[in-house]
């Protein structure tokens, strides 16, 4: 363990213990960021099929149904609401607005990020 | 064993310089509305006198012993046994995170404290200054001629609770930010904002908030670096229509 | 004087162009599963779907700028993280270099097959 500040330090990051709530948001933040980025750029690699055709794009859509694929999207959309909302929360501090009340703030915007992740997992999953 | 007679073991973290680092531990008994540093001091004046730390006051005036005790750090003189172990429980006492160990419990704060300087960091503030904006003002004499210590104990110990301090040692830090943000507020300086409207400035902050929490002494880090963007944001600003204003 | 020379590689600029491109990506993605799970019944689920959407001069200019937007904000928030790592000014460099091309390449592509999609649907 490197006492002082050093890069290869950066797994402690992603360490929730013995700390607060506002470092889970900061995990959070992190890991949908990075795992959104990712997404990003795999996204527009696989939207490449749109070029190779109507054939290539409709066995794409077929594969996208299976539930492997699903789960993974309902994850992706999942980093969306609680990247985005939490992002909400980070600007209007930034600002100066909320800062005093920033635990309250991220339980409320929480709050509703799990509403909404409900509200899509049961119109992915089981609408049908 | 009674309630005011405990047995805790303290597991204390020690390492001299250029050294391996272990834990030694010390079975002491205890009362358990004694301060984590009365024990730390008994282990050094009857068990190990090898064992270097840092104290002063006693009462949280000096900020000199910040400790992490269960990895949680705390202001060591104020915080009691009872509220960080039980009876055959065990405590954990470490260094500072993100300051060198130059031995045991004892880090190297010499870039903290320089860069308080850099901050214009001043120890006095006189009564409406020496405040949080948002608290209530305590003014004895209406000409506000009446002085008192500011709130900042220098004790380090936000910069040990970032997250961000983990992995870069050019960071400001929440402490040097605050201190900034103080100077600023009194002086109206524009050249702390350009001192902090850097890289590793209030832009390296990531809203974790982990300064509040641990800050002993009601500074608030975080709320002061959040007012420091605003009001970097707002010099820019100005900036920009100043030099059209000046253009015409 | 403790602290080392100015390092001007993050300041109010890009931070603010980080949060407005983040506040406009929240907007437009709203609208976009707006459009896509409720005004297009059923979704953009088969090739023919995809075509006829985009003939709707609004989708792909919102399309362009999405992009753009959320690629900017991705590579701002991805540099935030680098510079955390306290990169040495040369490496900071290379990194400047490497996001820059690859955020070009992908608003390139993206914005190709855009126009693509929109020239088959009108062809078709």
């Amino acid at each position: 363990m490197k006492n002082e500040p050093n890069s290869t330090n950066f797994l402690r990051w992603f360490d929730p213990r013995n700390r607060k709530l506002g470092t889970l948001a900061f995990i959070l933040n992190r890991i949908t960021a990075l795992g959104l980025t990712l997404y990003l750029f795999m996204h527009l690699i696989v939207l490449g099929t749109l070029a190779r055709g109507p054939e290539a794009y409709d066995s794409f859509i077929k594969l996208a149904k299976t539930p492997a694929i699903l789960v993974g999207e309902t994850l992706v959309i999942a980093a969306g609401i609680i990247h985005g909302l939490n992002g909400i929360r980070i600007a209007l501090n930034s600002f100066g607005i909320g800062t005093r009340h920033q635990r309250l703030i991220f339980i409320g915007l929480m709050v509703v990020a799990a509403g909404c992740i409900a509200i899509f997992v049961k119109s992915m999953f089981f609408s049908h | 064993m009674n309630e005011t007679h405990w047995r805790v073991t303290f597991e204390i973290f020690r390492q001299k310089t250029g050294q391996p680092c272990h834990f030694d531990e010390y079975v002491m008994d205890v009362d358990p509305d004694e301060y984590v540093l009365d024990v730390v001091e008994r282990i050094w004046a009857y068990n190990d006198r090898s064992l270097t730390f840092r104290h002063a006051c006693h009462h949280s005036t000096c900020g000199a012993c910040g400790m992490r005790v269960n990895s949680v750090e705390k202001l060591s003189c104020i915080t009691p046994i009872r509220e960080v172990a039980r009876n055959g429980g065990k405590v954990r006492v470490e260094p500072l995170r993100n300051f060198p160990v130059l031995s045991d419990l004892v880090v190297d704060m010499g870039a903290f404290y320089l860069r308080l300087d850099d901050a214009k960091f001043s120890q006095v503030a006189s009564l409406k200054d020496a405040c949080l904006p948002f608290e209530r003002k305590q003014q004895v004499r209406e000409d506000g001629s009446y002085e008192r210590l500011v709130d900042c104990l220098e004790c380090g110990m936000c910069i040990s609770a970032c997250p961000v301090a983990l992995t870069t040692p050019e960071y400001l830090g929440p402490g040097v930010l605050a201190a900034a943000q103080h100077a600023f507020h009194q002086s109206r300086d524009t050249s702390l904002l350009d001192l902090v409207d850097d890289q590793d400035g209030v832009w390296r902050c990531h809203s974790a908030y982990e300064c509040t929490a641990v800050c002993p002494s009601n500074v608030d880090p975080g709320w002061r670096i959040m007012d420091l963007r605003k009001n970097i944001l707002r010099h820019q600003i100005s900036k920009i229509f100043s030099r059209r204003g000046q253009s015409r | 004087m403790y602290t080392s020379s100015k390092k001007p590689q993050e300041g109010t600029f890009l931070w603010l162009l980080k949060i407005i491109a983040g506040l406009l990506i929240i907007i437009i993605l709203g609208i976009h599963f707006y459009v896509n799970h409720l005004v297009a019944p059923g979704g953009l689920l088969s090739y023919s779907n995809v075509l006829a959407y985009y003939q709707n001069p609004i989708i792909p200019i919102m399309e362009i700028i999405f992009l753009i937007f959320v690629v900017t904000h991705a590579l701002l928030g991805l540099r935030s993280i680098v510079l955390d790592l306290n990169p040495s000014q040369a490496v900071l460099r290379w990194i400047n270099i490497g996001f820059v091309l690859i955020g070009a390449i992908a608003v390139i592509y993206g914005t190709w097959l855009v126009f693509f999609v929109v020239a088959k649907g009108s062809g078709a």
